[in-house]
C-alpha cells in the first residue's frame, strides 16, 4: 500500500512550523513519530496535501526538571526518553509505567509524548484500508454517515487508544498549544471532547508543543494497568492509571484515569473523594472500581466483548487501587 | 508528484536519490538502492520485518518517510557483516535456529544490535522485551535467546583474545 | 547421539544461514527484472454478489497503466484438486467473498495501479450470502456454486468397527460440542509472484514464460499455469526463490499467481504481484472454524470403547484443499491410539468467505483439541491420571488400525514416558498453587500422504546427483524450501552417503527446469519422500564411484567405506582416525584437500600409478576414477509410498494413509488469573518421535515452533468475521505472539527409528502443533476447574467459564460466546446495516463527486 501525495514541509523551528501551518490550515497533517499517521495514510485515511515534518525540530525535545519542581516536556520527546527518565521515574512514576507498555520497544523509539496525546481515535470498522471500507460502506468518523457500532446513532464511538493520556490527567498535566498566532496553555482534561470523530480541540493550524506536570502532582505512588491480548504490540482494550499520596496509611488525594473504553481518556470523578481520608482496603477498592467500570463505555470497536472490557476497568482500578496503596 | 534529489546516508555511504516526498524510507532501501535485506511483512507498523537502525536507535523504515532521514546514519542489516564476514550475531542466529524461513531474521538482527548497543550484558527479559518488537511466526522465539547468549559469548571471548 | 554416523544426527546450520542473516538472499519481492511493472489486484467489496458490468475504460486512460486485465481474459477454471476446481483467476460471473479477485492493473508504479483500482466501475448484483456453515446447509437458493446443492462441498460418513456396541460396552460416556474458530498461518512473507514471458525466437511472439513465486508447490503451480494459460508445462518455467515461511498457505496455486502471469501476457512485459498483508488474509486457505460434536465412551480401565464424531467445517467460498482437510478429520482419529469402533461424519460447508485450505497439522488440529480434552474428562470421571488413560489406549504395532491406516514405527509410548518425567508430572500435578495447572495430551501426523492429490503412477519425489572431476556434489531436487531446512536435509543425506563433507554438496532445488519433479513441500513429506529419493540417487552415485574405487585399491566394491571425504578398504586402517570426528574439523580438511586435489591431481594419479594399489583414496580420487571409467557420475532416486501403506478401499480411503507417522506427547504448565480470564503458559515439555533427528537443531525448531503455533491458536489468534467481512487482516489485530507471551519450549527428540525413513527419520514440523491446544486446555481445567470447549482461549471466555462454575457476577457477554456452551456462530458485534450495496462515499468515487461538485466539502 502506497502513500497518498503530499508536498513534504521540513521546518528547522517551530517557529517556521507554525508559518507551514497558518499557510496551509486545512490541508495539512503534522508528522512526528509517524507511528499512527503513516499507517492511516496507507489506509487512506488522511489524504492531505502537505505533511509537516517536525523531526528536525530539536527544541521541542527533552525533559526539563523546572525550578518550581514541576517538568516540562517537549512534545517530541520520544516515549522511550520518558519511559527512561530518571527523573520522571522518581517523581512521576505513573507516567514512566505507562510509557513503557506503549506499543513495542522499536515504536517507542519512535513514537513521541505529543502524537500519543494527539493519538486519533480507533474502531475496528475505521481502521481498516480504503478497499475494505468501501464493503462496510464507510463510517461517520471518515467519509461515511452512520455508525456501525451503535446502529441508529449520529455520534462516533471510535476509541481513545492512548496508555500515557490517563496518566497525564491524573497528574493533572496541562498542554501548551501553538500556533502562528501566540500559544496557549490548557490542561490537558479539557483537550478532549468525548466524541469519536472530532476528538480533540486542536484546530488545523495549531501544534501541541509542550507537556507541563506541575509540582504538586510529584511523589504520587503511581501504577498503571493495561488490558491487551498480547504482551507487546498490542494498543490498549482498557487501560487504568491511578495516583495516590498517602498519610499514616490514609489516602490524602488520589486520582484515577481510564482509556481505551471511552472516545477520550477520563478522570474518573468521585474516585478521590471516595478515597479520601480512608485507608485502602479490597472493598473500598471495589467500589471505586465499581465506579470507574460506569464511566467506562466500551463498544465493539476493538477486540474483546466491551461487556468484558468493562469488567476488566473495574478489576484494573481494584487492583492499581491496592498496588498504589501498597508498601 | 515531483521527484526530489535527497542525500542518503546508509551503512557508510552517501547515496543521492531522486525519491518522491511520499516515498518510504524502506521502499527507496529496497527499490532505488537495491538493499533487499529491510523487508516488508504488514501495513500497520506491527511485524518489525523492515528495522533499520537510525543513528543507532533501531526504528521501522516502512513508518518512515525516505526525505525524512537526510543527514541521518542509517544502518541495514547489509550493514552489519563485518569485513566480508559474519558479525557473531549472524553466525549465532544461523548455528542456533534463530532463523528458520529467514524473512524476519534481517529486522530481528537490527533489533539486537541496538539492543546490545545500549546494553551488553542483558538479562534474559530485556532480550524477551527487546525482541518483542519484531513478529516471527516460525521459531517460536526460544532459538533466538540462545542465539543471542551465544553471540554475546563470543564477542566476549572476541574482546579477550584481543587482549 | 548417532556416533555411527559423521553428518546425520549432528546439529548444523542450515546450508542457507547465511543469506538468510546478511540480507543477501532473495525472496520473490526482492527481485525485479528490466522493464518490470507492478500488478494491483481489484478485490470484491461484497460477500456474494452477481457481476453485471465490469468497465475499465477510466482506468485504462490513467498515465502509468499499461494493461487491465479481467476474468475473461483468462476464462478457465483451476483448484488444487482435480475434483475442485472451481476458481477462476479473475471473476467470470460472480464474486463469492469480499476479497474475490475481480480485475487487475498493470502500471509502471503500485501508486497508479492502487489509483486506477479506484477507477475501475464494477457493476454488481448483490445476493443472499451464507457466513454460519450450519445456516449455509440448508439452503435452497442463490447457492455460491451451482453445481454444490446445500452448499455442501463434500460429505463423508464412515462407520469403523461397530460403534453402538462399543458405546453399550462403555462404563462412561462424555458428549459434548467443541468449536475451533478459524485460524490463517500468517507466514511473514506475504505471497509474491514475478512472471516473464520470453519472446519466441521463431514466432516472435511471446514464448516461454518463467515464473518466480513464494510457493510450496512448483510443480503444481507448473500444472495449474499450463491449465489456465493453455500453455504445455514444457514451455513454463516455475522458479522458488527463498520462501518466507509457509505453513500450508503457499501450498497451493493462490489467485495472485496465475494473475500474474495473465497480466504479462497482456502487458507483454515482466509482472509482479506482491499481496498487502489484507490481501494475504483475504487469499487465506487457513484453518477452518470447525464444529466438533464429539462422543467418546470408556471402560473403567481406561480402554477407549467407542468415538463418534460429527465434523462441520466452514469452507469459505471455494474447495481448494477441503475435501482432503474434512477427510483427515476423520481419518486421524486412528494412528494415535487403539479405538475399535468409529463412526465420522464430516460436512465441508460454504460459505461466503475466503477459502479454507491446508495450515500446519492440516484436517487433524481442531478434532485433536476436542478429543484430547474430553479424554481428559473421561479420565476425571473413572477417577484415572491422565496420562495412564492415554497408555491405556496404545497401539500394538506394526498393525493396520481399524480404519486402514498402517503404522510401523510408534514412539508416543516413550514421548508419553519422557514428557511425564520431564515435566515431573507425578510429582507436580495436583499439586500446584491455586490457579496454576498442568494438562497433558498427545497427537500424531503424517510423514506426506500415501496417495498424491492427482492420481497418477508418477513418483512422488524424484531426485538427480552430478558429481564432476572436482569432486563437487551437486543435488538437483525439486523438495521446496521453505525455512523448514529441506536444502539442509537433502545436503546431509547426500553427503552422509556419499561420505563427504557436507560444503562439497551444493543443492539445486525447486526449479522446474533444473530439477526433477517433486510434488512440493505439504503434509510434512519432504524429509520421508524427497530425502528417501535423495538417498536412493546418493547410493546409485556411490555404486558408480565404489566400483571404480575397487579396481584401483583391488578389492571388492563393497568392502569400501566411504567417510570423511575418504574411501577406505575395510581392512585399511590409514583413515580409521578420522572415525567420530566432529563435523567442523572435517569440513576443514576438506577445503585443503580440495585444493591440493586441484593442483596436484595430475601428478599425485602419477604417483599412485607408480605405487600399485592402496588402501585408501581421498573421495576426489575416487571420483576422478569413477569418471575415467564411467565417463560421466550421475545418479538418479525417487521414491513412491509402497502399495501396503496406501490404506484401505471405503470411499475417501485415499486420505490419511501415510508410509509413516510422527508422535507427540506434551504437557503445558499454565497459570490462569481468576479475576480477568488471563491465561500465562510458563512452559511446555514436548516430546517428538520423528524418526531420526537428522539435524537435531532443525528438529528442535520445528517442534517449538509447532507447539507455539498451537499455542497461538490456543490463546490469542482468531480471525473474527462480521457479515463476511474479516475484521482483523492485518498483524495488528490478528494476534500472533510475541516474544514476551511466548513460553520456553522444552524440546525432547524420541527417535523410533522408522524402517522406510530415510536413515529412520519421519516428520518432525507439524506433529506437534495439535497436541498443544488441548494440553493447555487441559491445564486450564487443573488450574481453575474449567472446561473450555471454544478455542482460541481469549481471557473473556475463560473468564465467563470461571463465573458461571461459581455461579457469581455472570459475564454476560455478547451473544454465542457462552464458553460452556457454544452452540452458534459468533460474530463481532457491529451493526447489520450495510447488507446490500453501501453508500459509496468516499472522494474518489465517481457518484460522490458528482454529489459534492456543487457545494463545499
Amino acid at each position: 500500500m502506497s502513500l497518498p501525495e503530499f508536498h513534504l514541509l521540513r521546518p528547522r523551528t517551530v517557529e517556521e512550523a507554525l508559518g507551514n501551518l497558518a499557510k496551509h490550515k486545512g490541508e495539512i497533517r503534522v508528522l512526528a513519530g509517524g507511528t499512527d499517521l503513516i499507517p492511516s495514510m496507507r489506509q487512506k485515511l488522511f489524504e492531505p496535501q502537505y505533511v509537516l515534518d517536525l523531526r528536525g525540530i530539536s527544541t521541542l525535545r527533552g525533559v526539563t526538571p523546572r525550578s518550581d519542581g514541576g517538568v516540562e516536556i517537549g512534545a517530541l520527546t520520544t516515549i522511550r526518553t520518558i519511559e527512561r527518565s530518571d527523573f520522571l521515574r522518581e517523581h512521576y512514576p505513573v507516567l514512566s509505567e505507562a510509557a513503557a507498555t506503549v506499543a513495542s520497544p522499536v515504536l517507542r523509539n519512535m513514537g513521541t509524548i505529543g502524537g500519543n496525546i494527539c493519538l486519533d481515535t480507533r474502531c475496528l470498522w475505521y481502521n481498516q484500508s480504503l478497499p475494505w471500507r468501501k464493503g462496510c460502506g464507510f463510517c461517520i468518523k471518515k467519509d461515511g454517515d452512520l455508525c456501525h457500532v451503535a446502529p441508529g446513532g449520529t455520534k462516533c464511538w471510535a476509541a481513545f487508544s492512548g496508555d500515557t493520556p490517563p496518566a497525564l490527567l491524573c497528574l493533572n498535566a496541562e498542554i501548551e498549544i501553538a500556533s502562528a498566532d501566540g500559544t496557549r496553555r490548557i490542561p490537558l482534561a479539557d483537550f478532549y471532547t468525548g466524541l469519536g470523530d472530532t476528538y480533540r480541540k486542536l484546530q488545523s493550524h495549531e501544534l501541541v508543543t509542550r507537556v507541563f506536570l506541575p509540582a504538586s502532582s510529584a511523589g504520587y505512588r503511581g501504577v498503571y494497568r493495561k488490558l491487551r491480548v498480547r504482551g507487546s504490540i498490542d494498543y490498549p482494550l482498557a487501560g487504568v492509571a491511578v495516583v495516590m499520596k498517602r498519610s499514616n496509611g490514609h489516602v490524602t488525594d488520589a486520582r484515577v484515569g481510564i482509556t481505551a473504553v471511552n472516545p477520550a481518556p477520563l478522570l474518573v470523578k468521585g474516585a478521590a473523594s471516595l478515597l479520601a481520608g480512608k485507608a485502602v482496603d479490597e472493598n473500598l477498592a471495589e467500589t471505586v472500581g465499581d465506579l470507574a467500570a460506569r464511566i467506562g463505555k466500551p463498544l465493539t470497536t476493538s477486540a474483546l466483548t466491551p461487556e468484558y472490557r468493562r469488567e476488566m476497568i473495574r478489576v484494573f482500578t481494584k487492583r492499581a487501587i491496592l498496588a498504589a496503596a501498597a508498601n | 508528484m515531483k521527484k526530489e534529489l535527497i542525500e542518503l546516508r546508509v551503512n557508510g555511504r552517501n547515496y543521492e536519490v531522486a525519491v518522491e516526498p511520499s516515498a518510504l524510507l524502506l521502499d527507496v532501501l529496497r527499490q532505488e538502492l537495491e538493499l533487499t535485506g529491510p523487508k516488508r511483512g504488514c501495513d500497520d507498523s506491527s511485524c518489525g520485518a523492515c528495522t533499520v537502525l537510525v543513528d543507532g536507535v533501531a526504528m521501522m523504515s516502512c513508518t518512515l518517510l525516505a526525505a525524512s532521514c537526510e543527514g541521518q546514519e542509517i544502518t541495514t542489516i547489509e550493514g552489519v557483516s563485518e569485513h566480508g564476514s559474519l558479525a557473531a550475531i549472524q553466525k549465532a542466529y544461523g548455528d542456533w535456529g534463530g532463523a528458520q524461513c529467514g524473512y524476519c531474521t534481517p529486522g530481528f538482527i537490527m533489533t539486537v544490535k541496538s539492543l546490545l548497543a545500549e546494553n551488553p550484558d542483558p538479562s534474559e527479559k530485556d532480550i524477551r522485551n527487546a525482541l518483542s518488537s519484531n513478529l516471527c511466526r516460525c521459531t517460536g522465539y526460544n532459538q533466538m535467546y540462545e542465539a543471542i547468549r551465544s553471540a554475546i559469548a563470543a564477542e566476549r571471548q572476541g574482546l579477550v583474545t584481543v587482549k | 547421539m548417532s556416533k555411527d554416523f559423521s553428518i546425520i544426527g549432528k546439529p548444523t546450520a542450515m546450508v542457507d544461514a547465511a543469506e538468510k542473516t546478511t540480507g543477501a538472499g532473495k525472496y520473490t519481492d526482492d527481485l525485479s527484472a528490466p522493464g518490470m511493472l507492478v500488478g494491483k489486484i481489484l478485490h470484491s467489496p461484497y460477500p456474494h454478489a452477481r457481476i453485471k458490468n465490469i468497465d475499465t475504460s477510466r482506468a485504462e486512460k490513467l498515465e502509468g497503466v499499461v494493461a487491465v486485465v479481467v476474468g475473461k481474459d483468462a476464462p478457465k477454471t483451476y483448484g488444487i484438486l482435480p475434483v475442485g476446481h472451481d476458481e477462476y483467476p479473475l471473476a467470470l460471473d460472480k464474486v463469492r467473498y469480499v476479497g474475490d479477485n475481480v480485475a487487475c492493473v498493470v502500471a509502471t508504479s503500485e501508486a497508479i495501479a492502487e489509483k486506477a483500482l479506484e477507477l475501475i466501475d464494477a457493476d454488481y448484483e448483490v445476493l443472499p450470502a451464507y457466513f454460519d456453515p450450519e445456516e449455509s446447509m440448508k439452503a435452497e437458493s442463490d447457492l455460491i456454486h451451482d453445481h454444490k446443492p446445500h452448499n455442501l462441498e463434500k460429505d463423508y460418513h464412515h462407520v469403523f468397527g461397530d460403534p453402538d456396541k462399543g458405546f453399550a460396552e462403555a462404563d462412561e460416556i462424555v458428549e459434548a460440542r467443541f468449536i475451533a474458530n478459524e485460524v490463517t498461518h500468517a507466514a511473514m512473507e506475504p505471497h509474491s509472484t514475478l512472471a516473464s514471458f520470453e519472446t519466441d525466437p521463431h514466432t516472435g511472439k511471446p514464448g516461454r514464460l518463467t515464473v518466480w513465486s513464494s510457493t510450496q508447490v512448483p510443480y503444481y503451480l507448473q500444472h495449474k499455469l499450463s491449465l489456465v494459460l493453455d500453455m504445455p508445462m514444457a514451455q513454463i518455467r516455475v522458479i522458488k526463490p527463498l520462501v518466507g515461511g509457509g505453513f500450508g498457505g503457499k501450498s497451493e496455486v493462490i489467485p495472485l499467481e496465475i494473475i500474474a502471469a495473465v497480466a504479462a501476457r497482456k502487458a507483454q512485459a515482466p509482472v509482479k504481484i506482491t499481496y498487502t498483508r489484507e490481501e494475504v488474509f483475504w487469499a487465506h486457505r487457513g484453518r477452518p472454524r470447525t464444529i466438533v460434536d464429539l462422543k467418546t465412551g470408556v471402560k473403567n480401565d481406561g480402554r477407549i470403547t467407542a468415538v463418534k464424531a460429527r465434523v462441520v467445517q466452514d469452507g469459505g467460498a471455494y474447495c481448494s484443499y477441503g475435501v482432503v482437510t474434512i477427510l483427515y478429520s476423520g481419518a486421524l482419529l486412528g494412528a494415535l491410539y487403539d479405538i475399535p469402533n468409529i463412526q465420522y461424519d464430516g460436512y465441508r460447508v460454504l460459505t461466503n468467505k475466503p477459502a479454507c485450505g491446508a495450515m500446519r497439522g492440516h484436517g487433524t488440529v481442531n478434532v485433536r483439541f476436542a478429543f484430547e480434552s474430553q479424554l481428559d474428562e473421561l479420565a476425571a470421571k473413572i477417577g484415572m491420571d491422565p496420562a495412564e488413560i492415554r497408555q491405556s489406549n496404545l497401539l500394538q504395532p506394526p498393525c493396520i488400525t481399524v480404519n486402514g491406516l498402517r503404522v510401523q514405527s510408534y514412539g508416543l509410548p516413550e514421548c508419553i514416558e519422557k514428557t511425564v518425567a520431564r515435566s515431573g508430572w507425578n510429582d507436580r500435578k495436583g499439586k500446584l498453587p491455586k490457579g496454576r495447572g498442568l494438562g497433558i495430551a498427545c497427537s500424531h501426523y503424517v510423514s506426506g500422504a500415501a496417495n498424491s492429490i492427482i492420481r497418477s503412477d508418477m513418483p512422488h519425489s524424484t531426485v538427480n546427483i552430478k558429481i564432476d572431476r572436482d569432486g563437487g556434489v551437486v543435488v538437483y531436487t525439486g523438495a521446496s524450501e521453505i525455512g523448514q531446512g529441506s536444502d539442509t536435509m537433502t545436503a546431509q543425506i547426500a553427503a552422509e552417503t556419499l561420505g563427504c563433507s557436507l560444503p562439497r554438496v551444493r543443492v539445486i532445488a525447486a526449479d522446474t527446469d533444473l530439477t526433477p519433479i517433486d510434488i512440493g513441500s505439504y503434509s510434512s513429506r519432504v524429509t520421508f519422500m524427497a530425502g528417501n529419493a535423495t538417498l536412493r540417487a546418493a547410493q546409485e552415485v556411490k555404486q558408480l564411484i565404489a566400483a571404480a574405487a575397487a579396481k584401483k585399491m583391488d578389492c571388492a566394491p563393497e568392502d569400501l567405506i566411504f567417510r570423511n571425504d575418504t574411501v577406505e578398504r575395510t581392512n585399511g586402517h590409514a583413515g580409521m582416525a578420522a572415525v567420530g570426528r566432529p563435523a567442523e574439523q572435517n569440513s576443514a580438511a576438506t577445503v585443503s584437500g580440495r585444493v591440493e586435489g586441484q593442483i596436484l591431481r595430475g601428478s599425485l594419479q602419477q604417483k599412485r600409478k607408480d605405487e600399485g594399489p592402496k588402501d585408501q583414496m581421498t573421495f576426489e580420487e575416487a571420483v576422478v576414477a569413477a569418471i575415467d571409467f564411467h565417463g560421466a557420475l550421475t545418479g538418479t532416486g525417487s521414491y513412491a509410498p509402497p502399495p501396503e501403506a496406501r490404506g484401505g478401499k471405503h470411499k475417501g480411503a485415499g486420505v490419511g494413509p501415510s508410509p509413516a507417522y510422527s508422535y507427540s506427547a506434551q504437557v503445558a504448565e499454565v497459570s490462569v488469573d481468576e479475576d480477568t480470564g488471563e491465561v500465562t503458559v510458563h512452559k511446555v515439555w514436548a516430546a517428538h518421535d520423528c524418526g531420526r533427528a537428522l539435524n537435531p537443531v532443525s528438529v528442535e525448531g520445528q517442534i517449538i515452533g509447532s507447539v507455539w503455533m498451537g499455542m497461538g491458536q490456543a490463546l490469542t489468534e482468531e480471525m473474527v468475521w462480521k457479515d463476511g467481512m474479516l475484521m482483523n487482516p492485518g498483524l495488528l489485530e490478528y494476534r500472533s505472539p510475541s516474544s514476551v507471551e511466548s513460553p520456553e519450549v522444552e524440546p525432547i527428540i524420541v527417535e523410533s527409528i522408522d524402517p522406510e525413513g530415510p536413515f529412520g527419520a519421519k516428520e518432525c514440523s507439524e506433529g506437534s502443533l495439535a497436541a498443544t491446544i488441548p494440553a493447555i486446555a487441559n491445564a486450564i481445567y487443573d488450574a481453575v476447574g474449567v472446561r473450555l470447549h471454544e478455542s482460541p482461549f481469549t481471557p473473556e471466555r475463560v473468564l465467563a467459564a470461571i463465573r458461571a462454575k461459581k455461579n457469581v457476577k455472570a459475564l454476560n457477554l455478547t451473544e454465542g460466546i457462552d464458553p460452556t456452551a457454544p452452540q452458534r456462530f459468533r460474530e463481532h458485534g457491529g451493526s447489520l446495516w450495510f447488507k446490500g450495496k453501501g453508500p459509496e462515499r468516499h472522494p474518489l468515487d465517481p457518484s460522490r463527486r458528482e454529489v459534492s461538485a456543487g457545494g463545499a466539502d
